[in-house]
């Protein structure tokens, strides 16, 4: 397999492990996401996949390895500074700010953008009414992106659960990511549904040049939509490599089929 | 006719309303409120019965000297939430209201037992900066417009954004980038300095000021001025502070069935309003009949 020139990971692992206890939920994983590449991450339940996204977030800190962006490893990282880093993300079990119109969690990703002269927020200058409209008018952009300009001024928690899903994904690439981890993103939606998910994951990649890092459980749809897999069982990276290699790999069969006697 | 002393109350109260209202609206359960404004009212007492150069010997107090109380017991209050807020808030909900719950108790077993406070009796003679409550009734609403007009530009700004995202999920805004540390750390700043100067003003209005000033019960009272008036806008504690100050007054009779009736309404108030007397649909429904509300919500 012979994969792009040896260019500089965007995002690198780096034997990471993660124990909890007695469980070891990440064993010494290693992978490099390329820029510019929709790389998948998939697996059985309890596989360690969001162990591995909670690492690279800031939100675990790994027992052991570590996780490198563009060449220099994450010290110390905290979520906020991962996210500074230009790292954004979905969660499995939706996290929106559920009290807050769907505009407003738009805007809380804007939350970088949104930095003014305080004097002029104070009092309501008008240079900083024009920047707000300004930000209003990226947050429209942004809900139009996932169809969700309509539901602008409607709470979070009024929607539905595949919109919820989209509107997870607007807030992340509100805060200008350069990679963009979506969790489960498809869990719970319809093949329609998940069809327009592709369709919509591939637009942002292009409008934004966004790198994609997604864990899905929906195999025929990570088979079409990403560019690399690597499969994750009992906290150890299985296989790697392109969709059609790792739907041969006898260890990937092995794992969801259970190995032959 | 109301009494112009008790509508100076009532003032007062709306302020610590503000205070209360200004981290729990990002969530944070903070009774720290009484411990600042206790800080606030020994600094008036101290120094104006202390340091003749402020003028307390004069017939009416100069006001230059209550805009200097002001400004240092403001700076005090500041300078003691940020050296303790960075540990403080590192705690969540019940666990946060526990500690500042027990920092109050701390300034107040403090304020008791140091050498120049007064001890139990407290601080007296208070010199007086205006002649009559009307005079304090328009400091006190000078105060509270400033206060309140602060609070509504910040809900209007990044900073009211993160503290609402905070408040209903810390994590995913840590996730979006809001350095929610810091979030929490200045809403806990601006409510102690809200706090302090209310107790400056209160000191003087009070004439006397003492350890019983800054205690449990006022923790419970402040945060009963939130609850009840409703903590989703800065109306709200406003709104709470100013009704929870006037009807114990008008039922003095009673006495100290005052705090069943908070307690009552910390029990009571959640069942009937669960967000309290001013929700967002009020001021939704009250904007049709607000000629300026609409172009300041939509900037």
């Amino acid at each position: 397999m012979q994969q792009r020139p040896p260019a500089e990971p965007l995002l690198a692992i780096e034997a990471v492990s993660c124990r909890f206890g007695g469980l070891l939920a990440l064993d010494a994983v290693s992978l490099q996401v390329q820029e510019g590449e929709i790389f998948g991450l998939i697996g059985p339940n309890g596989a360690g996949k969001t162990t591995l996204f909670n690492v690279i977030s800031g939100l675990t800190p790994p027992s052991g390895g570590r996780v490198l962006w563009r060449g220099t490893p994450m010290s110390r990282p905290s979520p906020e500074r991962v996210n500074r880093l230009g790292i954004a993300r979905t969660f499995q079990n939706l996290r929106l700010f559920d009290s807050l119109p769907v505009i407003e969690n738009v805007l809380v990703g804007l939350h970088h953008a949104a930095r003014q002269p305080l004097a002029g927020a104070l009092l309501a200058s008008p240079a900083f009414r024009r920047r707000q409209a300004v930000l209003r008018s990226q947050a429209i952009e942004l809900l139009a992106l996932v169809d969700l300009a309509e539901l602008a001024d409607q709470t979070a928690a009024s929607l539905s659960y595949g919109d919820r899903r989209r509107l997870e994904i607007a807030r992340a690439l509100a805060t200008a990511p350069a990679l963009l981890l979506l969790d489960e993103p498809a869990a719970g939606m319809n093949p329609v549904e998940k069809d327009d998910l592709c369709a919509l994951i591939d637009r942002i990649r292009a409008h934004f040049a966004l790198t994609v890092l997604i864990i899905e459980h929906h195999v025929p749809l990570m088979m079409r939509l990403c560019d690399r897999l690597a499969v994750l069982n009992f906290g150890e990276r299985i296989a790697l490599g392109t969709p059609e290699q790792v739907r041969h790999d006898p260890a990937v069969i092995e794992a969801y089929l259970g190995g032959q006697p | 006719m109301i009494d112009p002393t008790l509508l100076v109350q009532m003032v007062l109260g709306a302020l610590l309303g503000l205070s209360v209202y200004l981290p729990l609206s990002g969530g944070q359960l903070s009774l720290a409120t009484p411990g600042f404004y206790a800080i606030g009212g020994y600094m008036a007492a101290l120094l104006s019965t202390g340091w003749p150069a402020l003028g307390g010997a004069a017939p009416l107090y100069p006001l230059p000297s209550l805009l200097l109380e002001l400004g240092l017991a403001g700076a005090l209050a500041a300078a003691v939430a940020l050296a303790i807020g960075g540990p403080v808030l590192k705690l969540r909900g019940i666990y946060l209201a526990i500690a500042t719950i027990s920092l109050v108790e701390i300034l107040r077993v403090l304020n008791l037992n140091l050498p120049f406070t007064g001890g139990a009796v407290g601080i007296f003679a208070i010199p007086q900066p205006f002649s009559d409550p009307a005079g304090y009734l328009g400091a006190a609403l000078l105060l509270l417009l400033l206060v309140g007009l602060l609070c509504q530009r910040l809900e209007g700004m990044r900073f009211g954004r993160a503290q609402a995202a905070i408040r209903d999920d810390e994590l995913a805004a840590s996730c979006m980038g809001i350095d929610t540390a810091r979030v929490k750390l200045t809403a806990f700043v601006i409510s102690a300095v809200i706090a302090a100067l209310t107790g400056v003003l209160s000191a003087h209005f009070l004439n006397t000021w003492n350890a019983r000033q800054g205690s449990f019960d006022a923790s419970i009272t402040t945060l009963a001025f939130v609850v009840f008036g409703g903590s989703r806008s800065w109306l709200g504690p406003i709104a709470g502070g100013l009704a929870l100050t006037a009807v114990p007054e008008l039922l003095r009779p009673i006495g100290d069935l005052r705090l069943i009736v908070y307690g009552l309404v910390i029990v009571v108030g959640p069942v009937f309003f669960p967000q309290g007397l001013i929700t967002p649909e009020l001021l939704k429904g009250l904007a049709r009949w607000w000629p300026w509300r609409q172009r300041e919500a939509a900037p």
